[in-house]
């Protein structure tokens, strides 16, 4: 095995996604490679519906593909594994947990002693700044602070990649962009690959060292940009005439791919 | 009075304004106890007082006062058949509670259980089950085993729907996150889909309160030698009016008993698991 392999954390070769079958069949992904070296933060950027959900879904083990694989560490994902830590669109808390014990909840899941796991549980979430909050249950949380207590649950058992599935969607403007720096904080402290799901041109440029573009269905990659600002980023390289110029950028390539109605992304 | 907060006048009149908020919101909370006092003591004076007035035969109509005196010195009597409606009641409760839950969980993790069993379950909901109970007598007897089964044969099917609901009805997105982190199908039950059907569940076990009484009173009518059922109808051969007006009170009593003790037990357990 090479070394360029050995570094290569997620591998996905060819595949294709076709939902339902006979006349009324959806080919939703249509022969999707690409590859995701260890450490790195990857957006997969594209519109609604354009299947970068199912995508995540596969490398979390959720879905699979109809033709194609994918790999972790170059073994076959085939059901969920614990090398992925997930985090959905929507928080996804058990209501009836505080926000330490909702992190907890892998662990408890998967059999590990609680008690070496819980210093890290309060590691994270004073890192995302819930020291205040652990013992809060989510009805006494907000959407920001909810997600941030996903992040940290997603990250508990220590999982070689993090994905994300649009997990600030949900929020406005101003608590994403502080949701964005502080995932950023997270990652550089925590440093796992990461592949983060998003239809936000600034925010996947503003996150990854590598944004992914995909087109509308059925979907394939119409674009893979290597990210090369300088870490750590604040949040005012968002307004410097390069990241504009990079989002422009990836903007055009959107247009190109789809003429122009790339409206819903922004 | 809606406005105390708006600090006008000297603080004297302040702290007194104050005062009568605090007065007024007791009032508030008194309420909701208060008020349905009000309403029995009215009904029960329009009764009394009717009943006098049209001087209405006791077999007919009997006055609260002679229903309370009948209560009074029939007091042992009416204890002993409440003892035996009572711990039926009870025992057949827990078995539908049980068998329901069963149920409840067998169709919804079995689709092959659900498939099979469904459209008759739907026919024995839609069938009056009183109908049915002369023949668990036939099966089963006069004795304790027909009333027990027929109560819970009455009760169980309550639950068992809402079991099945409360399971069926999680969030897609919980039972994802779930698998996610490879929880098995056993801890996705204990952890995510029981917790959520709890409430549900719950209100399942309210009605099957209610269906477990009547089907012990059915089973006291046509099998029984004791039992509140039984005193009922005895009573009522013997036009003691009176003797049955006091039976259905205490009958009343126990049944709030019950669905307080289980109100009482769903409040506890959803201080745990509730969403707050």
């Amino acid at each position: 095995m090479s070394v360029q392999q050995s570094s290569e954390m997620v591998r996905v070769d060819g595949v294709r996604k076709v939902f339902g079958d006979g006349p009324k069949a959806l080919e939703a992904l249509r022969s999707v490679s690409f590859a995701v070296e260890t450490g790195q933060f990857v957006s997969i950027l594209g519109p609604s519906g354009c299947g970068k959900s199912t995508l995540l879904n596969m490398v979390a083990g959720l879905d699979h593909p109809s033709t194609g694989t994918v790999r972790i560490q170059n073994e076959l994902v085939v059901v969920p594994r614990r090398e992925i830590g997930i985090v959905f669109q929507d928080a996804v808390l058990l209501p009836w947990k505080t926000a330490l014990e909702n992190v907890l909840f892998p662990i408890r899941i998967m059999k590990l002693p609680l008690a070496d796991y819980e210093p890290r549980a309060r590691e994270l979430l004073d890192a995302v700044g819930l020291a205040a909050f652990m013992d809060h249950r989510p009805s006494q949380l907000s959407g920001g602070m909810r997600q941030r207590v996903a992040i940290c649950r997603g990250l508990i058992h220590d999982p070689e990649v993090l994905l994300m599935d649009e997990p600030f969607s949900a929020l406005d403007t101003i608590t994403r962009d502080q949701m964005n720096v502080m995932l950023m904080q997270i990652w550089e402290r925590f440093k796992r690959t990461a592949l983060f799901v998003t239809h936000s041109i600034r925010e996947a440029a503003y996150l990854s060292d590598r944004v992914i573009v995909m087109g509308r269905r059925p979907s394939q990659i119409i674009c893979d940009e290597v990210i090369r600002f300088p870490r750590p980023r604040p949040l005012s390289i968002m307004d410097s005439a390069e990241f504009n110029a990079l989002c422009a950028k990836l903007r055009a390539k959107i247009d190109e791919a789809h003429g122009f109605d790339s409206g819903e992304l922004h | 009075m809606k406005a105390g907060s708006d600090a006008i006048g000297p603080p004297a009149v302040r702290g007194l304004r104050y005062d009568l908020q605090i007065v007024m919101a007791l009032i508030r909370h008194a309420r909701v106890v208060i008020l349905p006092i009000i309403t029995t003591v009215v009904i029960l004076a329009i009764w009394e007082a009717g009943v006098r007035l049209f001087q209405v035969s006791p077999v007919v109509l009997p006055a609260p006062s002679a229903i309370a005196a009948n209560l009074v010195s029939n007091f042992g009597l009416l204890m002993y058949h409440a003892g035996q409606t009572t711990s039926e009641a009870a025992i057949g409760l827990c078995l539908a509670i049980g068998i329901g839950f069963c149920g409840g969980f067998a169709l919804a993790y079995s689709p092959m259980f659900r498939e099979s069993t469904y459209p008759h379950m739907v026919f024995f909901q839609l069938t009056p089950k009183v109908a049915l109970a002369p023949l668990f007598i036939m099966w089963l007897g006069v004795g304790a085993e027909s009333r027990l089964a027929f109560t819970i044969f009455i009760a169980f099917f309550p639950i068992l729907v809402s079991t099945a609901a409360g399971l069926t009805n999680v969030d897609e997105s919980y039972i994802r996150f779930s698998k996610a982190i490879t929880a098995s199908t056993w801890q996705t039950f204990l952890h995510i889909r029981l917790p959520f059907a709890l409430p549900t569940i719950f209100a399942g076990f309210k009605i099957g309160v209610t269906m477990s009484f009547i089907g012990i009173i059915v089973g006291e009518f046509i099998t029984s030698q004791a039992g509140l059922g039984y005193l009922i109808l005895f009573a009522s051969t013997r036009a003691a009016t009176a003797t049955i007006f006091a039976a259905i009170l205490v009958l009343g009593v126990i049944g709030m008993l019950f669905y307080a003790m289980v109100a009482v037990i769903e409040k506890l357990v959803l201080l745990r698991y509730g969403s707050r």
